[in-house]
């Protein structure tokens, strides 16, 4: 078996592993950590996808900033009241899920994908290229971030401030 | 194996395995002698008062968050600044108006007064 | 190299196992947390397509859903925050003023 091969078994039980214990801990503190572990996973597969850039956005976006605004709002929030567990709730979420998960598996995998994957270039993926079609192919898409990052400041003041 | 980012997979496994083993084995061969007065959280040398648990201030969850916002817009500076020179004039307006329909979310902020800290 | 089926089974179980969060768990940051995981399943599907058809264009759309990931959580949590001080829970079955 090829070395990448194994490499991804490991990567992809850690990950189903780290994602049940974001779903099943009961800790809030435990699950922000192992979504953390979660997405740093993904960030590896990325890299090996040939997408670098995007992993390390990743790291620096989803691991680094996102996760430090979950855990401050938890030490803010300091929830001490356990949650209810409700048996039927979770027979009924886990087969719905596991519906889905069979469902999309077998639709996801039985498209005409290409077995072998189309040689990338030398550059395929490097911050380059990334940057030239995200300036030249997405610049709608590129100046409406701009206003939903705008919106989601105006918004989260709004919300948070307390007023004087 | 070939992929040119396989050492950096090795160096962070490598520094996963140190650390984990390094903490492994100072739990197992170092020598234990637990009493509560170690224990205790340390207030230079005054006897501890209240619970460790104190609800933060949602001053710093406001900071938190509008760091959040302006460092996905230096995400996107990124990649720009790798491109300026063949973007030309069209990159620098393209840049320009992203920037400054964030400055408006900016200038609100300062004005609302959520980066006063008092 | 990895076939591209085994990315997306992946990314399928990942994504079933953030709906299990979303349906399941009774506490708001968690339901949160897994609707991340979600996203970071599409993601990963987003990738794996763009990486098997050489195409650049599934990573760009990564970075902005890397976008609105983060402006959906700042704006959820502030959510969050403000429901919390108002009902002083975090349980979504106790917001139910809306329910008809």
């Amino acid at each position: 078996m090829d070395a990448s091969v194994i490499l991804f078994y490991v990567i992809s039980v850690l990950l189903v592993l780290s994602s049940l214990m974001v779903v099943f801990l009961r800790n809030v503190v435990h699950c922000a950590l192992a979504l953390v572990v979660a997405l740093f996973l993904i960030a590896i597969l990325f890299v090996m996808l040939h997408a670098p850039m995007v992993g390390v956005l990743q790291v620096l976006v989803y691991a680094g900033a996102i996760m430090v605004l979950f855990l401050f709002v938890i030490m803010f929030l300091n929830p001490t009241a356990s949650e209810p567990r409700r048996k039927l709730w979770w027979g009924f979420g886990s087969a719905a899920a596991l519906l889905l998960a069979a469902s999309l598996a077998a639709l996801l995998s039985n498209g005409e994908a290409p077995a072998d994957p189309v040689t990338a270039t030398e550059t395929f993926g490097s911050p380059e290229t990334l940057a030239k079609s995200l300036f030249t192919d997405f610049v709608l898409p590129f100046e409406i971030t701009s206003v939903l990052l705008l919106v989601a400041i105006i918004g989260a003041v709004v919300l948070a401030k307390r007023e004087p | 194996m070939d992929h040119p980012y396989f050492p950096l997979l090795i160096l962070f496994t490598l520094a996963g395995a140190v650390v984990l083993g390094l903490l492994f084995v100072a739990q197992k061969v170092g020598p234990k002698s637990p009493n509560p007065v170690k224990a205790e959280p340390f207030e230079s040398g005054n006897p501890p008062r209240g619970d460790a648990r104190i609800r933060f201030s949602v001053r710093f969850y406001l900071v938190a968050m509008l760091f959040l916002i302006f460092d996905l817009e230096v995400v996107f500076l990124y990649p720009w600044a790798i491109l300026f020179r063949q973007l030309g004039l069209f990159g620098l307006i393209e840049m320009g108006i992203f920037l400054g329909i964030l400055l408006i979310g900016f200038v609100y902020v300062w004005k609302k007064g959520a980066l006063e800290w008092d | 190299m990895v076939p591209l089926d085994y990315y997306l089974i992946l990314s399928a179980v990942i994504f079933a196992i953030g709906v299990i969060g979303v349906l399941v768990r009774r506490n708001l940051i968690v339901v949160l947390m897994s609707i991340e995981l979600m996203l970071n399943a599409v993601n990963l599907t987003f990738i794996a397509f763009s990486r098997y058809l050489a195409s650049m264009q599934g990573q760009v759309v990564v970075i902005f859903v890397m976008a609105v990931a983060a402006a959906e959580a700042v704006i959820g949590l502030a959510i969050v925050i403000s429901v919390f001080r108002h009902r002083r829970t975090l349980d979504p079955q106790e917001m139910q003023l809306l329910k008809w």
